[in-house]
Protein backbone atom coordinates (compact mmCIF):
# COMPACT_ATOMS: atom_id res chain seq x y z
CA UNK A 1 0.00 0.00 0.00
CA UNK A 2 1.12 3.24 -0.38
CA UNK A 3 2.33 5.57 2.56
CA UNK A 4 2.08 8.75 2.06
CA UNK A 5 3.31 12.00 4.12
CA UNK A 6 -0.09 13.91 4.97
CA UNK A 7 -1.41 16.29 7.55
CA UNK A 8 -4.59 14.88 10.15
CA UNK A 9 -6.41 17.65 11.24
CA UNK A 10 -7.00 17.69 15.46
CA UNK A 11 -8.26 21.24 17.49
CA UNK A 12 -11.22 22.34 17.87
CA UNK A 13 -14.25 23.77 15.28
CA UNK A 14 -12.31 27.18 14.15
CA UNK A 15 -9.29 26.27 15.69
CA UNK A 16 -7.48 23.67 13.46
CA UNK A 17 -4.16 21.87 14.62
CA UNK A 18 -2.40 19.18 12.54
CA UNK A 19 -0.02 16.36 12.81
CA UNK A 20 2.06 16.11 10.08
CA UNK A 21 2.00 12.27 9.93
CA UNK A 22 2.73 9.27 7.77
CA UNK A 23 0.25 6.75 6.93
CA UNK A 24 -1.08 4.61 4.60
CA UNK A 25 -2.87 6.19 1.86
CA UNK A 26 -6.35 4.08 2.55
CA UNK A 27 -6.37 4.68 6.37
CA UNK A 28 -8.70 6.96 7.89
CA UNK A 29 -7.55 10.85 8.58
CA UNK A 30 -7.33 10.60 12.01
CA UNK A 31 -6.62 6.92 12.84
CA UNK A 32 -3.13 6.16 14.58
CA UNK A 33 -0.54 6.87 12.11
CA UNK A 34 2.80 4.70 11.38
CA UNK A 35 4.29 7.86 12.96
CA UNK A 36 3.64 11.41 13.72
CA UNK A 37 7.24 13.38 12.33
CA UNK A 38 5.81 17.01 13.08
CA UNK A 39 2.67 19.64 13.77
CA UNK A 40 1.52 22.45 11.86
CA UNK A 41 -0.20 25.05 13.35
CA UNK A 42 -2.08 27.17 10.78
CA UNK A 43 -3.38 29.74 12.49
CA UNK A 44 -1.17 32.76 12.03
CA UNK A 45 -0.04 34.42 15.68
CA UNK A 46 1.78 37.96 16.29
CA UNK A 47 4.99 38.25 18.83
CA UNK A 48 4.23 39.42 21.95
CA UNK A 49 6.29 42.62 22.15
CA UNK A 50 6.41 43.13 18.52
CA UNK A 51 4.63 45.97 16.77
CA UNK A 52 4.98 45.76 13.16
CA UNK A 53 2.29 43.24 12.90
CA UNK A 54 3.69 40.55 11.35
CA UNK A 55 2.43 37.14 11.10
CA UNK A 56 4.06 33.98 11.89
CA UNK A 57 2.95 30.16 11.36
CA UNK A 58 5.05 27.90 13.57
CA UNK A 59 6.02 24.14 12.28
CA UNK A 60 7.41 21.65 14.61
CA UNK A 61 9.03 18.63 12.58
CA UNK A 62 11.62 16.25 12.73
CA UNK A 63 13.50 16.37 9.12
CA UNK A 64 15.96 13.14 9.74
CA UNK A 65 12.91 10.97 9.70
CA UNK A 66 11.10 13.35 7.24
CA UNK A 67 14.15 12.58 5.13
CA UNK A 68 14.50 9.11 5.59
CA UNK A 69 10.26 8.38 4.63
CA UNK A 70 10.73 10.84 1.74
CA UNK A 71 13.94 8.08 0.95
CA UNK A 72 12.25 5.07 1.16
CA UNK A 73 9.25 6.60 -1.22
CA UNK A 74 6.54 8.01 0.91
CA UNK A 75 4.70 10.35 -0.93
CA UNK A 76 4.14 13.80 0.70
CA UNK A 77 0.48 15.39 -0.06
CA UNK A 78 0.50 18.93 -1.93
CA UNK A 79 0.16 20.65 1.07
CA UNK A 80 2.46 18.25 2.83
CA UNK A 81 4.99 18.89 -0.11
CA UNK A 82 4.41 22.75 0.13
CA UNK A 83 5.84 22.62 4.39
CA UNK A 84 8.73 20.25 3.50
CA UNK A 85 9.35 21.96 0.71
CA UNK A 86 10.75 25.25 2.96
CA UNK A 87 13.44 23.19 4.42
CA UNK A 88 14.66 21.73 1.06
CA UNK A 89 13.58 17.95 2.14
CA UNK A 90 11.91 17.92 -1.77
CA UNK A 91 11.43 20.00 -4.30
CA UNK A 92 8.95 22.46 -4.56
CA UNK A 93 6.08 21.85 -6.56
CA UNK A 94 5.16 25.68 -7.86
CA UNK A 95 8.37 27.74 -8.20
CA UNK A 96 8.23 31.36 -8.72
CA UNK A 97 10.25 31.88 -11.78
CA UNK A 98 10.33 35.74 -12.97
CA UNK A 99 7.94 36.65 -15.78
CA UNK A 100 10.13 35.85 -18.85
CA UNK A 101 11.50 39.57 -20.48
CA UNK A 102 9.99 39.94 -23.94
CA UNK A 103 12.38 40.68 -26.20
CA UNK A 104 11.84 44.00 -28.58
CA UNK A 105 11.31 42.43 -32.08
CA UNK A 106 13.68 43.79 -34.36
CA UNK A 107 11.71 46.22 -37.11
CA UNK A 108 12.85 45.27 -40.70
CA UNK A 109 14.33 47.99 -42.32
CA UNK A 110 12.95 48.53 -45.74
CA UNK A 111 14.56 50.32 -47.96
CA UNK A 112 12.53 52.11 -50.97
CA UNK A 113 13.71 52.26 -54.25
CA UNK A 114 13.41 55.80 -55.61
CA UNK B 1 -45.04 26.10 5.40
CA UNK B 2 -47.91 25.51 7.21
CA UNK B 3 -51.21 27.27 5.59
CA UNK B 4 -51.66 30.48 6.24
CA UNK B 5 -55.19 31.80 7.22
CA UNK B 6 -55.72 35.15 4.74
CA UNK B 7 -55.68 37.86 7.16
CA UNK B 8 -58.99 39.40 5.70
CA UNK B 9 -60.98 36.56 7.06
CA UNK B 10 -59.79 35.58 10.27
CA UNK B 11 -57.76 38.71 11.83
CA UNK B 12 -55.70 37.54 14.47
CA UNK B 13 -57.16 39.87 17.25
CA UNK B 14 -60.82 38.24 16.43
CA UNK B 15 -59.28 34.57 17.07
CA UNK B 16 -58.25 35.71 20.87
CA UNK B 17 -61.25 36.83 21.91
CA UNK B 18 -63.05 34.03 20.24
CA UNK B 19 -60.66 31.65 22.47
CA UNK B 20 -61.07 33.90 25.61
CA UNK B 21 -65.02 33.63 25.31
CA UNK B 22 -64.97 29.75 24.82
CA UNK B 23 -65.87 28.42 28.30
CA UNK B 24 -63.09 26.33 29.24
CA UNK B 25 -63.49 22.42 30.34
CA UNK B 26 -63.79 22.34 34.56
CA UNK B 27 -60.13 20.17 34.44
CA UNK B 28 -58.19 22.54 32.36
CA UNK B 29 -59.56 25.69 34.46
CA UNK B 30 -56.58 26.34 37.80
CA UNK B 31 -57.02 26.22 41.20
CA UNK B 32 -57.18 29.57 41.71
CA UNK B 33 -59.77 30.36 39.46
CA UNK B 34 -62.75 29.17 42.23
CA UNK B 35 -61.56 31.58 44.71
CA UNK B 36 -60.59 34.44 43.31
CA UNK B 37 -62.06 36.29 39.48
CA UNK B 38 -59.15 35.57 37.05
CA UNK B 39 -58.73 39.10 34.46
CA UNK B 40 -59.76 37.13 31.78
CA UNK B 41 -63.23 36.23 33.13
CA UNK B 42 -66.30 37.62 31.38
CA UNK B 43 -66.94 39.56 35.16
CA UNK B 44 -63.47 40.77 34.85
CA UNK B 45 -63.26 42.29 31.33
CA UNK B 46 -66.47 43.81 31.46
CA UNK B 47 -64.85 46.19 34.26
CA UNK B 48 -61.61 46.57 32.74
CA UNK B 49 -61.16 50.19 32.95
CA UNK B 50 -60.09 49.10 37.06
CA UNK B 51 -56.76 49.44 38.04
CA UNK B 52 -56.50 46.48 40.03
CA UNK B 53 -57.34 44.29 37.17
CA UNK B 54 -55.04 45.76 35.01
CA UNK B 55 -52.45 45.64 37.43
CA UNK B 56 -53.04 41.68 38.14
CA UNK B 57 -51.91 40.33 34.67
CA UNK B 58 -51.53 41.18 31.13
CA UNK B 59 -54.66 41.72 29.08
CA UNK B 60 -53.12 38.17 27.02
CA UNK B 61 -52.50 35.90 30.38
CA UNK B 62 -54.99 34.07 31.76
CA UNK B 63 -52.66 33.36 34.78
CA UNK B 64 -52.90 35.09 38.22
CA UNK B 65 -49.21 37.43 38.89
CA UNK B 66 -47.03 34.92 41.56
CA UNK B 67 -47.13 36.55 45.06
CA UNK B 68 -43.92 37.93 46.03
CA UNK B 69 -42.01 35.75 48.66
CA UNK B 70 -41.31 37.43 51.88
CA UNK B 71 -37.37 37.79 51.30
CA UNK B 72 -38.69 39.78 47.89
CA UNK B 73 -40.90 41.90 49.63
CA UNK B 74 -38.76 43.07 52.46
CA UNK B 75 -36.13 43.94 49.44
CA UNK B 76 -38.56 45.74 47.80
CA UNK B 77 -38.98 47.52 50.55
CA UNK B 78 -35.63 47.96 52.16
CA UNK B 79 -34.69 49.62 48.44
CA UNK B 80 -38.02 51.89 48.78
CA UNK B 81 -36.61 53.32 52.42
CA UNK B 82 -33.01 52.58 53.48
CA UNK B 83 -31.62 51.18 49.77
CA UNK B 84 -32.61 55.10 47.69
CA UNK B 85 -29.21 56.42 48.91
CA UNK B 86 -27.58 52.82 47.07
CA UNK B 87 -29.35 53.44 44.03
CA UNK B 88 -26.26 56.02 42.57
CA UNK B 89 -23.09 56.40 43.47
CA UNK B 90 -22.38 59.44 44.88
CA UNK B 91 -18.91 61.36 46.33
CA UNK B 92 -15.27 59.31 45.83
CA UNK B 93 -14.80 56.18 47.28
CA UNK B 94 -16.52 53.13 48.46
CA UNK B 95 -20.17 53.54 49.73
CA UNK B 96 -20.51 50.26 51.80
CA UNK B 97 -23.58 49.15 53.63
CA UNK B 98 -21.79 49.08 56.79
CA UNK B 99 -21.11 52.86 56.45
CA UNK B 100 -25.26 53.61 57.18
CA UNK B 101 -24.93 52.73 60.90
CA UNK B 102 -21.12 52.76 61.24
CA UNK B 103 -19.79 56.29 59.45
CA UNK B 104 -16.39 55.48 60.73
CA UNK B 105 -15.96 51.76 59.16
CA UNK B 106 -15.38 52.38 55.68
CA UNK B 107 -13.59 48.58 54.38
CA UNK B 108 -16.27 46.47 55.65
CA UNK B 109 -18.35 45.66 52.48
CA UNK B 110 -20.32 43.00 54.19
CA UNK B 111 -22.04 43.62 57.28
CA UNK B 112 -22.60 40.31 58.56
CA UNK B 113 -18.41 39.30 57.96
CA UNK B 114 -16.47 41.94 59.99
CA UNK B 115 -13.64 40.44 59.13
CA UNK B 116 -13.71 40.71 55.72
CA UNK B 117 -11.52 44.05 54.80
CA UNK B 118 -11.59 45.21 51.45
CA UNK B 119 -7.84 46.14 50.56
CA UNK B 120 -7.11 49.60 48.28
CA UNK B 121 -6.47 48.98 44.86
CA UNK B 122 -3.66 51.43 42.73
CA UNK B 123 -5.43 54.15 41.21
CA UNK B 124 -5.27 55.35 37.47
CA UNK B 125 -2.82 58.37 38.96
CA UNK B 126 -0.58 55.71 40.98
CA UNK B 127 -0.33 53.44 37.75
CA UNK B 128 0.86 56.22 35.90
CA UNK B 129 3.91 57.28 38.32
CA UNK B 130 4.88 53.84 38.07
CA UNK B 131 4.72 53.77 34.74
CA UNK B 132 6.85 57.03 34.31
CA UNK B 133 9.43 55.97 36.72
CA UNK B 134 10.24 52.48 34.61
CA UNK B 135 9.66 53.72 31.17
CA UNK B 136 10.18 57.41 31.22
CA UNK B 137 13.17 57.66 33.94
CA UNK B 138 14.13 54.37 33.09
CA UNK B 139 14.65 53.05 36.97
CA UNK B 140 14.87 49.53 37.56
CA UNK B 141 12.10 47.42 38.63
CA UNK B 142 13.23 46.36 42.15
CA UNK B 143 13.86 50.50 43.05
CA UNK B 144 10.58 51.31 42.35
CA UNK B 145 9.12 48.26 43.92
CA UNK B 146 11.33 49.58 47.09
CA UNK B 147 10.45 53.45 46.70
CA UNK B 148 6.47 52.71 45.91
CA UNK B 149 6.60 50.00 48.49
CA UNK B 150 4.99 47.64 45.88
CA UNK B 151 4.97 44.36 44.97
CA UNK B 152 7.76 43.88 41.94
CA UNK B 153 5.37 41.41 40.17
CA UNK B 154 2.51 43.96 40.60
CA UNK B 155 4.98 46.88 38.99
CA UNK B 156 5.47 44.44 36.25
CA UNK B 157 1.87 43.86 35.65
CA UNK B 158 1.09 47.33 35.38
CA UNK B 159 4.23 48.32 33.29
CA UNK B 160 2.79 45.52 30.55
CA UNK B 161 -1.06 46.64 30.98
CA UNK B 162 -0.27 50.07 30.56
CA UNK B 163 2.11 49.78 27.36
CA UNK B 164 -0.72 47.49 26.39
CA UNK B 165 -3.38 50.77 26.87
CA UNK B 166 -1.16 53.02 25.85
CA UNK B 167 -0.58 51.20 22.42
CA UNK B 168 -4.14 51.04 22.03
CA UNK B 169 -4.62 54.67 22.54
CA UNK B 170 -2.45 55.19 19.49
CA UNK B 171 -3.91 52.88 17.57
CA UNK B 172 -7.26 55.06 18.31
CA UNK B 173 -8.74 51.25 19.74
CA UNK B 174 -12.12 51.65 20.82
CA UNK B 175 -11.87 51.98 25.23
CA UNK B 176 -14.14 52.26 27.80
CA UNK B 177 -13.16 54.67 29.71
CA UNK B 178 -15.76 56.33 31.33
CA UNK B 179 -16.94 52.86 32.64
CA UNK B 180 -13.45 52.26 33.93
CA UNK B 181 -13.55 55.85 35.78
CA UNK B 182 -17.00 55.68 37.28
CA UNK B 183 -15.70 51.78 38.85
CA UNK B 184 -12.43 52.99 39.73
CA UNK B 185 -14.63 55.98 41.42
CA UNK B 186 -16.56 53.24 43.34
CA UNK B 187 -13.35 51.55 44.76
CA UNK B 188 -11.06 52.19 47.74
CA UNK B 189 -7.51 53.27 45.93
CA UNK B 190 -4.09 53.71 47.09
CA UNK B 191 -2.45 57.06 44.83
CA UNK B 192 1.12 56.07 46.10
CA UNK B 193 1.58 60.09 47.53
CA UNK B 194 3.94 60.81 50.20
CA UNK B 195 1.04 61.30 52.53
CA UNK B 196 0.18 57.91 52.72
CA UNK B 197 1.58 56.88 55.63
CA UNK B 198 0.97 52.82 55.58
CA UNK B 199 2.96 51.00 52.43
CA UNK B 200 0.52 49.51 50.04
CA UNK B 201 1.83 46.04 50.46
CA UNK B 202 4.88 44.06 51.70
CA UNK B 203 7.77 43.58 49.26
CA UNK B 204 10.09 41.41 50.51
CA UNK B 205 8.25 38.65 52.08
CA UNK B 206 9.64 35.29 52.45
CA UNK B 207 7.79 32.11 50.88
CA UNK B 208 7.96 29.81 53.68
CA UNK B 209 8.02 26.50 52.01
CA UNK B 210 6.28 23.55 53.81
CA UNK B 211 9.66 20.95 54.59
CA UNK B 212 10.72 23.77 56.88
CA UNK B 213 7.66 24.00 58.70
CA UNK B 214 8.54 20.77 60.60
CA UNK B 215 10.75 20.58 63.81
CA UNK B 216 14.02 19.16 62.90
CA UNK B 217 17.05 17.85 65.14
CA UNK B 218 20.24 17.99 63.98
CA UNK B 219 22.96 17.13 65.99
CA UNK B 220 26.06 19.96 65.57
CA UNK B 221 29.51 19.96 67.02
CA UNK B 222 29.50 23.11 69.70
CA UNK B 223 32.56 24.75 67.58
CA UNK B 224 31.11 24.40 64.48
CA UNK B 225 29.51 27.92 62.70
CA UNK B 226 25.61 26.70 61.70
CA UNK B 227 24.46 29.44 59.60
CA UNK B 228 21.11 29.73 57.80
CA UNK B 229 22.50 28.46 54.51
CA UNK B 230 23.27 24.70 57.11
CA UNK B 231 19.49 25.03 58.18
CA UNK B 232 18.07 25.25 54.98
CA UNK B 233 20.55 22.37 53.90
CA UNK B 234 19.15 20.55 56.76
CA UNK B 235 15.50 20.61 55.73
CA UNK B 236 17.11 19.22 52.42
CA UNK B 237 18.77 19.96 49.42
CA UNK B 238 16.89 22.26 47.36
CA UNK B 239 15.53 24.29 50.15
CA UNK B 240 17.08 27.93 49.41
CA UNK B 241 18.12 29.94 52.29
CA UNK B 242 15.75 33.39 53.38
CA UNK B 243 18.45 35.26 51.73
CA UNK B 244 18.47 33.62 48.53
CA UNK B 245 14.66 33.60 48.47
CA UNK B 246 14.04 37.42 48.92
CA UNK B 247 12.64 39.43 46.11
CA UNK B 248 14.86 42.07 46.64
CA UNK B 249 18.06 41.27 48.88
CA UNK B 250 19.58 44.45 48.02
CA UNK B 251 17.90 45.92 50.48
CA UNK B 252 18.91 44.21 53.14
CA UNK B 253 22.88 45.42 51.98
CA UNK B 254 21.45 48.84 51.99
CA UNK B 255 20.15 48.48 55.53
CA UNK B 256 23.61 46.90 56.70
CA UNK B 257 25.53 49.51 54.79
CA UNK B 258 23.96 52.17 56.84
CA UNK B 259 23.99 50.46 60.20
CA UNK B 260 27.82 50.25 59.18
CA UNK B 261 27.65 54.10 59.04
CA UNK B 262 27.67 54.95 55.77
CA UNK B 263 25.83 57.43 54.91
CA UNK B 264 22.07 57.08 53.52
CA UNK B 265 22.21 58.99 50.37
CA UNK B 266 25.62 56.93 49.08
CA UNK B 267 23.99 53.76 50.28
CA UNK B 268 21.14 54.60 48.44
CA UNK B 269 23.37 55.29 45.37
CA UNK B 270 25.01 51.78 45.65
CA UNK B 271 21.33 50.14 45.98
CA UNK B 272 20.41 51.92 42.62
CA UNK B 273 23.94 50.71 40.87
CA UNK B 274 23.41 47.10 42.35
CA UNK B 275 19.67 46.85 41.49
CA UNK B 276 19.97 48.12 37.81
CA UNK B 277 23.13 45.52 38.05
CA UNK B 278 20.73 42.46 38.38
CA UNK B 279 18.23 43.55 36.27
CA UNK B 280 20.64 43.86 33.57
CA UNK B 281 22.13 40.07 34.16
CA UNK B 282 18.57 38.76 34.12
CA UNK B 283 17.68 40.60 31.17
CA UNK B 284 20.74 39.02 29.29
CA UNK B 285 19.98 35.70 30.68
CA UNK B 286 16.79 35.92 29.43
CA UNK B 287 17.82 36.59 25.98
CA UNK B 288 20.33 34.12 25.84
CA UNK B 289 17.57 31.81 26.36
CA UNK B 290 15.35 33.44 23.75
CA UNK B 291 18.51 33.60 21.23
CA UNK B 292 19.46 29.68 22.04
CA UNK B 293 15.57 29.06 21.21
CA UNK B 294 15.22 31.25 18.45
CA UNK B 295 18.60 29.60 16.92
CA UNK B 296 17.02 26.14 16.90
CA UNK B 297 14.16 27.58 14.04
CA UNK B 298 14.56 27.63 10.88
CA UNK B 299 12.92 30.81 9.34
CA UNK B 300 10.88 30.72 5.84
CA UNK B 301 10.15 34.21 4.82
CA UNK B 302 7.06 33.94 2.36
CA UNK B 303 4.79 37.00 0.73
CA UNK B 304 2.12 36.46 4.18
CA UNK B 305 3.82 34.91 6.97
CA UNK B 306 6.92 33.29 8.12
CA UNK B 307 6.86 30.15 8.72
CA UNK B 308 9.56 29.10 11.66
CA UNK B 309 10.45 25.37 11.57
CA UNK B 310 11.86 23.98 14.73
CA UNK B 311 13.78 20.42 14.24
CA UNK B 312 12.83 17.80 16.98
CA UNK B 313 13.20 14.37 18.17
CA UNK B 314 10.04 12.24 17.12
CA UNK B 315 11.34 9.06 18.43
CA UNK B 316 11.39 10.84 21.56
CA UNK B 317 7.76 9.38 22.33
CA UNK B 318 8.28 7.15 24.90
CA UNK B 319 8.12 3.40 25.47
CA UNK B 320 4.20 3.22 24.11
CA UNK B 321 4.29 6.11 22.39
CA UNK B 322 2.20 8.51 24.46
CA UNK B 323 4.86 10.01 26.53
CA UNK B 324 2.99 13.81 27.61
CA UNK B 325 5.44 16.04 26.12
CA UNK B 326 5.56 14.05 22.52
CA UNK B 327 5.10 16.48 19.69
CA UNK B 328 1.50 16.35 18.14
CA UNK B 329 -1.81 16.11 18.98
CA UNK B 330 -2.06 12.30 21.11
CA UNK B 331 -3.86 9.05 19.84
CA UNK B 332 -5.97 7.33 22.30
CA UNK B 333 -6.07 9.50 25.98
CA UNK B 334 -8.55 11.91 25.96
CA UNK B 335 -7.73 15.82 25.46
CA UNK B 336 -9.00 17.34 28.79
CA UNK B 337 -9.08 21.07 27.73
CA UNK B 338 -12.86 21.05 27.96
CA UNK B 339 -12.91 18.96 31.48
CA UNK B 340 -14.67 21.35 34.05
CA UNK B 341 -12.81 21.45 37.44
CA UNK B 342 -9.08 21.90 36.16
CA UNK B 343 -7.44 24.99 35.89
CA UNK B 344 -6.97 26.14 32.21
CA UNK B 345 -5.79 29.69 32.90
CA UNK B 346 -1.96 30.27 31.95
CA UNK B 347 0.26 30.91 35.12
CA UNK B 348 3.04 32.58 33.07
CA UNK B 349 3.04 35.29 30.87
CA UNK B 350 4.48 34.56 27.58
Amino acid sequence: MVVKIRLARFGRTNSPFYNIVVAHARTARNSRPLEVIGTYDPIPKKDTYDESGRLHKDIKLDITRAKYWIGVGAQPTETATRLLSMVGIVDPKHQKTPPRKSTPKKEKVVTVEA
Amino acid sequence: MPPRIRSSNCPPQQLLLNYLDAPLPSSLLPLHRSSAPSSSSPSCRSQQTSPQCQQQTSSFSTSQPREMTKPQREFRAFLKRMGKQFEKHEGNGPKYLCQVHQPKVDNVPFPSNKSFKSEPVLSSRARQTIWEAVMLKGMPLKAVSAQYQVDMRRVAAVVRLMEIEKRMERENAAMAIPYAQAVEKMLPRANLDSSEEEPFEPINDVHVHSFTMQQLFVPVSESREFTRKDAAKAFGDHILPPDHKMRIPELVDMEKAILNGIPQEKAEQEFLKQTRESERRFAESQKYVAAKKDAKKSKVDTERFEFRIENFNSEAVGKKGRARNAVGWRYGVPFNDRQRGLYKIPTSVG
